[in-house]
């Protein structure tokens, strides 16, 4: 597929998602208060808990704003493929659409791309003003690192996402992996605190979590604007990560995509 | 070159039990949709698939569509095996589905086919025109801006119709077009086929509606529990005479059909 054609596709779905999302106006406009007040809530948070908390070295309030704004930015990520399939199935254009000239997972990827960059601006909200309110505490950033980084981390969700997605095609309950995720990794990669704080076993089983990396590189590249070299042990884990999961992820996805043809699960939801 | 080869295809459903299945006694054991199904269909004819629910009519579309893959046997589109070369049969097959839910509600009618028309690769030059082509030839026209959300079910079904146009596919599949259908928006679908017919395009149709089939059909076939049981050659377009061909069926004496 050329790269004209994979443009007009991505515009075909941003736009469908987009003019989809501003008819359900209610829903639009309380999403954008929902990010308002969390971020809100953190501010309080961090106020509540005190200046004298310095995880990592650094104020607590851009902490838990770049591990809750990130964190949620690659779960939400990964949560868009598993939905992205759901939605198909329920409305009933899962099979329609798999019978259009686009290959399967480009469709997956280009719909889940569209939820990925709302979670993008929601993220970006969360820093811009993050660090906005605490501009004198961070430092000049590491952008080129932070950028390395996003794109890694973003592979990653990308893996995660598709093995989701190949989940919910098979068994219908991709949401099974986003709760392993959810709740089994959230207070283990250091989001709302440092993974130090935790007992040594826990620490281990942290340290095999990408997202844990993600958020400790995204935090030293953008609050302490550490050097690359500096990052690099986080990268070189990342990177590791991405190219592992990418090509397994493809793999279970086309098996599980042959595998509900065979059975005629395809439309089940 | 036949447009449509099933060679030897056969199709079943698992029904897999649920857990402590005792709590609600679901069936359980396999379905069989389609067997052991030969049949060669020759390019630019109308073929009506009869039958009764459940009798597999819909399955063999959605194998045509690559929708499903056969368990057993193959199937070839214009050449090209659905196992293999799905994307080329794509490229070449449209299907208009029974189901009203395979639009986006919150879209109108022509942002659904934009949609559409954007996935099946329709260039963007060609788009406009194409898609108000599509909608004229289901007379739809008039309700382009309108929101799929506030269609009728014949409205949808006409849609469906309108979209699996859209990339002008060689072979069309239709499956119960005029379910829903007034009967003026019925002849005028009768027309679209004939027309579409006239052009080059293989019309696969599934209905229940023995006049339809005998007015717009070259062949029928008509399937029951899974099986091919008679096929025959439309001579007039009189309905009586299918529907005795519909109750009883004749039992085919060759494993390959010839319909020509």
């Amino acid at each position: 597929m050329g790269l004209l054609a994979l443009a007009d596709k991505t515009t075909a779905i941003l736009r469908r998602d987009l003019l989809t999302a501003i008819r359900y106006r209610s829903s639009f406009l309380i999403n954008v208060g929902g990010a308002a007040v969390e971020l809100a809530a953190f501010y309080y948070l961090a106020h509540a808990v005190g200046p004298t908390f310095h995880p990592d070295g650094v104020e607590y309030f851009p902490f838990l704003v770049v591990g809750t704004g990130f964190y949620t930015f690659l779960v939400m990520g990964i949560h868009s493929f598993v939905q992205t399939i759901q939605e198909a199935q329920s409305s009933g254009t899962l099979e329609i659409l798999l019978t259009t000239s686009t290959p399967a997972p480009t469709l997956v990827f280009l719909s889940a791309m569209s939820s990925f960059a709302a979670s993008a601006a929601q993220f970006l909200f969360y820093v811009g003003a993050g660090l906005l309110l605490y501009r004198d505490a961070v430092p000049a950033p590491n952008l080129v690192g932070c950028f390395i980084i996003f794109l890694l981390s973003l592979a990653i969700a990308v893996a995660l996402g598709i093995i989701a997605a190949a989940v919910q095609l098979s068994i219908q309950r991709g949401s099974a992996v986003l709760w392993l995720l959810g709740s089994g990794t959230w207070f283990m990669t250091g989001t709302l605190f440092p993974v130090t704080t935790l007992p040594k076993p826990l620490q281990a089983i942290s340290a095999l979590i990408p997202i844990t990396h993600s958020l400790d590189a995204m935090r030293l590249a953008l609050l302490q604007g550490v050097s690359l070299t500096a990052l690099g042990r986080e990268i070189s884990i990342l990177l590791l990560c991405a190219g592992t999961l990418l090509p397994a992820s493809l793999l279970t996805f086309a098996y599980s995509l042959k595998s509900a043809k065979r059975h005629g699960t395809l439309s089940f939801y | 070159m036949d447009s449509v080869v099933f060679e030897s295809v056969s199709k079943s459903f698992r029904h897999r039990p649920a857990l402590f299945n005792w709590i609600g006694k679901e069936k359980t054991g396999e379905t069989c949709a389609l067997s052991e199904i030969s049949l060669r269909i020759p390019c630019a004819s109308v073929i009506a698939l009869l039958g009764p629910n459940g009798s597999g009519k819909t399955t063999l579309l959605k194998l045509i569509a690559t929708i499903l893959l056969p368990d057993a046997g193959r199937i070839l589109i214009d050449g090209s095996d659905t196992r293999f070369a799905s994307p080329v049969v794509r490229q070449r097959v449209g299907f208009a589905m029974a189901s009203e839910r395979s639009f986006f509600p919150r879209l109108t009618a022509r942002e659904n086919l934009d949609f559409f028309a954007a996935l099946e690769d329709v260039p963007r030059s060609q788009r406009k025109i194409r898609i108000s082509q599509v909608l004229e030839d289901v007379d739809l026209l008039n309700a382009a801006d309108t929101l799929v959300m506030k269609f009728s079910s014949g409205m949808y079904q006409r849609l469906a119709i309108a979209r699996a146009l859209l990339k002008q596919p060689t072979i069309l599949l239709l499956d119960e077009p005029s379910r829903s259908l007034d009967p003026e928006s019925a002849i005028q679908g009768r027309s679209l086929i004939r027309r579409l017919r006239s052009t080059g395009t293989t019309i696969l149709l599934a209905t229940h509606n023995l006049e339809e089939a005998a007015s717009v059909a070259d062949s029928v076939i008509v399937l029951r529990d899974g099986r091919v049981i008679a096929t025959q050659k439309l001579v007039s377009s009189n309905a009586e005479g299918l529907s005795s061909l519909y109750r009883e069926g004749k039992p085919e004496p060759e494993p390959i059909l010839e319909i020509a």
